[in-house]
């Protein structure tokens, strides 16, 4: 049984591979109905499938395709011209097809669709009689014949046994032999081709390793020299000639493409554990960077450095390599439009044609698989609003066949699929009305819009300006869709349009999602990730540059207006440090908006490893996820749409300055709620300094260097009213201590003494610059030390 | 400090001794910790691990009782305050605070408990359902666990790691 379950599964990969690229093919068929070549791969299609499913047994599936078979046979053999009407049947039928495809996927079995009515139709198509014995295939005139690869449908019937009445063991040894006669057979042709000088095609590789059809013609090859088609119809010209252009390039010259199948699972799996790396690299660094600075000069440091940097480099290496594997062509999803064109220019009675380019452009898969819909919804809109009926296209001096062209490219670290059409373009007072008609936006809103502005009405969620809601458009949900979805994969939309002339729709997309270069930025003493693609520019400005207007903080950049927001209003970040005169602006840009980020200082661009911050705490406004840093520590990143979204509420209290922290002053009743702090890393001076002030009776606290102060302070355990502070202490010396503490609000006033044995005018003058009030020499009597305590502290002399 | 590790050597000795004669089934085995005044439980299996206080994110448009988010190896885990959770003021970490990591299915959560205090087999029969008052789905109480002269409320692990905000 797990064999049959490998087969189907081998069948279903297959057939709907093979489907998919049906679609594009059937309705290029209608525009060149005599291109033989892409009848026979449509029919070929048809034939693989039939095959299959016999050998598996799923007699609807063989019944539906055994009919569609006979009518490519004889659109084949050139007895049967393809007119819309019966292209319509055959689409019918692969609709069915595919239907019953993933009824099978979901089941295994092949119940459930009736395909008696569609069966009929193509029994009339093709005259009723079953099989069609028509000897050499009639090679139309304007074919260079290629005979090699051609399949004679006499062979193909003769060796077709009846696998419907073998046992399941017959079958499988059926099956062995098949593909052993196969390979053979691929052998012997490939080296005949090798010979010949041909080329052979990479991509049907695939199919033909599990077909069953004895005889592997490559029909799906295109032909390499087809000579452009007698110029029937002019205006199909363009996009066909595009489509053979681009089929060329795929092919490398007599190599076969080795592939394997791989489950998507362990691709992911794989690209977690990359991005683990990536965080131990950069934690790695980090460490490196902290060892330079400590064992400066020390030989060992060399090699750990190119340790380090080979890590590093292999680790970037191994990441765009691991990134490469889980890059699909967009053409995945682009396959399916033409075929959507077609039954909407039926359905809309429009002549449409479509351009498709850059096909071979390559993107994560979640991102593929994310932006199929937005498409859908662009594509239907094109059709329904932008482009104009024949008979208005042509009082308008248009020609009447309306044209969308859906291109993709890469322009620097994104790809961009762009989605042009030559239709009557967005009118923006238009767009405004409407708006305004539903109450999308106000009167004032409307006015002040800029044409940029007035296109980004079309995203929002209920607007639509149809008149009446057709089975195409009209709900008013399907560009907002297209926003939410493009939104979630950090692209971005751009639309340009001029009226009467067509309108142009950009989407620019991050080619992968997992990894991405982001800005970090400081604001208190919190870090926040920027993803670097949304940021502009960055500039360093000082206070008094920053106007309020109506309520907003503004800034000038260059001649433009700049809206701020500081990122601490956002983020509600307490206020426990001390701003400097100088600010950083982080500008963001997201399509036509942008935006000023306040923020404290400026970090570093790095890569980061975007992580989800699980359900608990998902949708949160303002944060896009979580990172790792090099420290260990999480950085959370900003989600720059919702940021823009959050700036709108936000009043203009940045860098007002927040009103001083109350300082709250117990009154002091009895010594011990004077509190003094003793930091020495000597245990003797700091017993000295105790002995000293324990006499006074007021509550003494040690630290051994600066950075256990400065932990103690922040704990804020005790309310200190002075720190006695030596200078020279190891991780943080007593320069440094008071230069920190006298970053917070909260400490500006606490008094801090130094107690060293340093005498030097220079070491005095240091201590003055870090905020030192007093300066005391060691050595020192107790009375002294004690009088200098009392003096800072404001000691009551009822006390004494 | 060894008498007391004697103690509880005893004690969970006694308990295990007592309890082989039951059928498994019928003991749960559960880990107790304290908030504030109160001991609580939840089940052992329930738990991914316990660790030490380490640096934590806050997070911000939360609700106070949660801390943020800290690195446990690499996974980015919620860090919720019981305490404040639980209506009491926050206090600073001190040597026996300690993160309890929770875990069913696919949440994950942190959680700041004051004090562990040990892990309990207790028989089901005595285990009580919550008092009337604060029964219900949207208690976060299991049930009330008697043994000897203590009472231990358990925890509903799947309404503390769900979201409720």
């Amino acid at each position: 049984m797990d064999e049959f379950q490998e087969i189907l599964q081998d069948f279903l990969i297959e057939s709907f591979e093979l489907v998919e690229k049906l679609d594009e093919d059937l309705v290029e068929l209608e525009n060149t109905p005599e291109d033989l070549e892409l009848l026979n791969g449509i029919f070929r299609v048809a034939h693989t499938v039939k095959g299959a499913s016999s050998f598996l047994n799923f007699d609807v599936l063989t019944h539906l395709t055994h009919h569609m078979e006979d009518v490519l046979n004889k659109a084949r053999h050139g007895e049967l011209l393809i007119t819309p009407d019966i292209m319509d049947v055959i689409l019918e039928s692969i609709d069915l097809m595919k239907a019953l495809l993933n009824i099978i996927r979901d089941t295994s079995a092949d119940a459930g669709v009736d395909v008696a009515a569609c069966v009929v139709k193509l029994d009339k198509i093709s005259g009723g009689n079953g099989e069609v014995d028509t000897p050499a295939p009639v090679a139309p005139v304007e074919e260079i014949v290629t005979p090699v690869e051609e399949v004679t449908p006499a062979e193909a019937e003769e060796d077709e046994p009846d696998y419907e009445n073998m046992s399941p063991d017959d079958l499988e040894a059926e099956i062995e032999k098949l593909l052993n006669e196969r390979q053979e057979e691929d052998k012997a042709k490939r080296k005949a081709k090798l010979e010949a000088g041909e080329e052979v095609l990479a991509a049907p590789e695939v199919q033909e390793e599990v077909s069953p059809e004895p005889t592997p013609a490559p029909v799906s090859t295109p032909v390499p020299v087809t000579p452009p088609a007698p110029p029937a119809a002019p205006k199909a010209e363009a996009p066909k000639e595009e489509v053979k252009a681009a089929a060329p390039a795929k092919r490398s010259p007599a190599t076969v493409e080795q592939t394997i199948r791989v489950d998507v699972k362990r691709l992911d799996h794989l690209m977690n554990l990359i991005g683990e790396l990536v965080l131990a690299k950069n934690r790695l660094i980090k460490i490196n960077d902290d060892v330079e600075e400590r064992y400066e000069g020390e030989e060992f440091l060399e090699e750990l450095n190119q340790v380090v940097s080979i890590v590093s480099l292999v680790t970037t290496d191994l990441q765009i390599a691991v990134m490469k594997t889980r890059m699909l062509p967009i053409g995945k999803v682009f396959n399916k439009f033409p075929r959507m064109i077609r039954d909407l220019t039926r359905e809309l009675n429009k002549k449409i044609e479509l351009e498709i380019s850059g096909e071979d452009t390559e993107l994560d898969k979640s991102i593929v698989e994310e932006i199929g819909d937005p498409l859908v919804h662009i594509i239907r809109n094109s059709c329904d609003h932008g482009i104009e009926t024949p008979d208005i296209r042509l009082a308008a001096g248009k020609p009447e066949t309306g044209t969308i062209a859906l291109k993709a490219y890469n322009e620097g670290n994104q790809i961009v699929i762009q989605i042009d059409d030559d239709g009557k373009g967005l009118d923006t007072d238009m767009l405004k009305n409407k708006a305004l008609e539903k109450g999308l936006i106000s009167e004032k809103e409307a006015d002040s819009m800029s044409e940029k502005e007035a296109f980004g009405l079309i995203m929002r969620p209920g607007f639509s300006t149809a008149a009446a809601v057709t089975n195409v458009s009209g709900r008013g949900v399907g560009m907002d869709v297209v926003k939410t979805n493009i939104e979630k994969v950090n692209g971005i939309i751009d639309i340009e349009s001029e009226k009467g002339v067509g309108s142009s729709m950009k989407l620019k997309i991050p080619l992968t999602l997992a990894i991405i270069q982001a800005l970090l930025v400081g604001v208190q003493e919190e870090h926040y990730a920027i993803p670097l693609a949304s940021v502009l520019e960055t500039v360093r400005i000082s206070k008094d540059e920053i106007y309020t207007v109506e309520g907003r903080s503004v800034m000038r950049l260059r001649d433009e207006v700049l809206s701020l927001v500081h990122i601490g209003d956002i983020f509600e970040v307490e206020r426990i440090l001390d701003a400097s005169e100088h600010a950083y602006v982080v500008v963001l840009g997201l399509g036509t908006s942008k935006l000023g980020l306040i923020v404290d200082n400026l970090v570093g661009q790095e890569e980061i490893v975007i992580k989800s911050l699980g359900d608990y705490l998902k949708g949160i406004e303002g944060i896009a996820g979580a990172t790792i840093r090099g420290d260990g520590g999480v950085t959370l990143i900003c989600d720059v749409v919702a940021l823009m979204d959050m700036a709108k509420g936000v009043k203009a209290t940045a860098l007002v300055e927040s009103s001083s922290v109350a300082q709250i002053t117990h009154e002091k009743t009895k010594p011990s709620d004077y509190c003094v702090m003793i930091v020495d890393d000597s245990k003797t001076d700091r017993t000295i300094m105790r002995k000293a002030l324990e006499p006074m009776g007021i509550t003494l606290v040690e630290a051994s260097d600066g950075q256990e102060a400065l932990n103690i302070l922040k704990a804020g355990d005790y309310s200190f009213d002075a720190m006695l502070v030596d200078i020279e202490m190891p991780r943080m010396d007593g320069y440094s201590l008071a230069t920190e503490i006298k970053k917070y609000n909260r400490y500006k006033n606490l008094p801090l003494i130094a107690v060293t044995s340093r005498t030097g005018k220079s070491d005095r003058m240091r201590g003055v610059e870090s905020g030192m009030v007093e300066y005391i020499t060691k050595p020192y009597s107790a009375d002294y030390l004690a009088s200098v305590v009392q003096r800072n502290v404001n000691f009551k002399a009822e006390f004494l | 400090m060894s008498d007391k590790l004697k103690q509880i050597i005893n004690k969970q000795n006694e308990q295990q001794n007592s309890e082989t004669l039951d059928q498994s089934d019928n003991i749960v085995q559960l880990v107790g910790f304290i908030i504030g005044e109160e001991e609580y439980a939840v089940p052992i299996l329930t738990i991914q691990e316990i660790i030490k206080p380490i640096s934590w994110t806050r997070v911000p448009q939360t609700p106070a009782y949660i801390l943020g988010v800290f690195n446990l190896r690499g996974s980015v885990i919620p860090l919720i305050d019981l305490r404040v959770k639980f209506g009491l003021r926050s206090k600073n970490h001190n040597d026996e605070t300690r993160f309890f990591v929770l875990k069913q299915g696919d949440d994950v959560a942190g959680f700041v408990i004051d004090r562990l205090t040990m892990a309990i087999r207790i028989k089901k029969q005595d285990i009580g359902p919550a008092p009337d008052t604060l029964a219900g789905d949207e208690s976060m109480i299991e049930g009330v666990g008697k043994q000897d002269d203590r009472i231990l409320t358990i925890l509903k692990v799947a309404k503390l790691l769900e979201r409720d905000f």
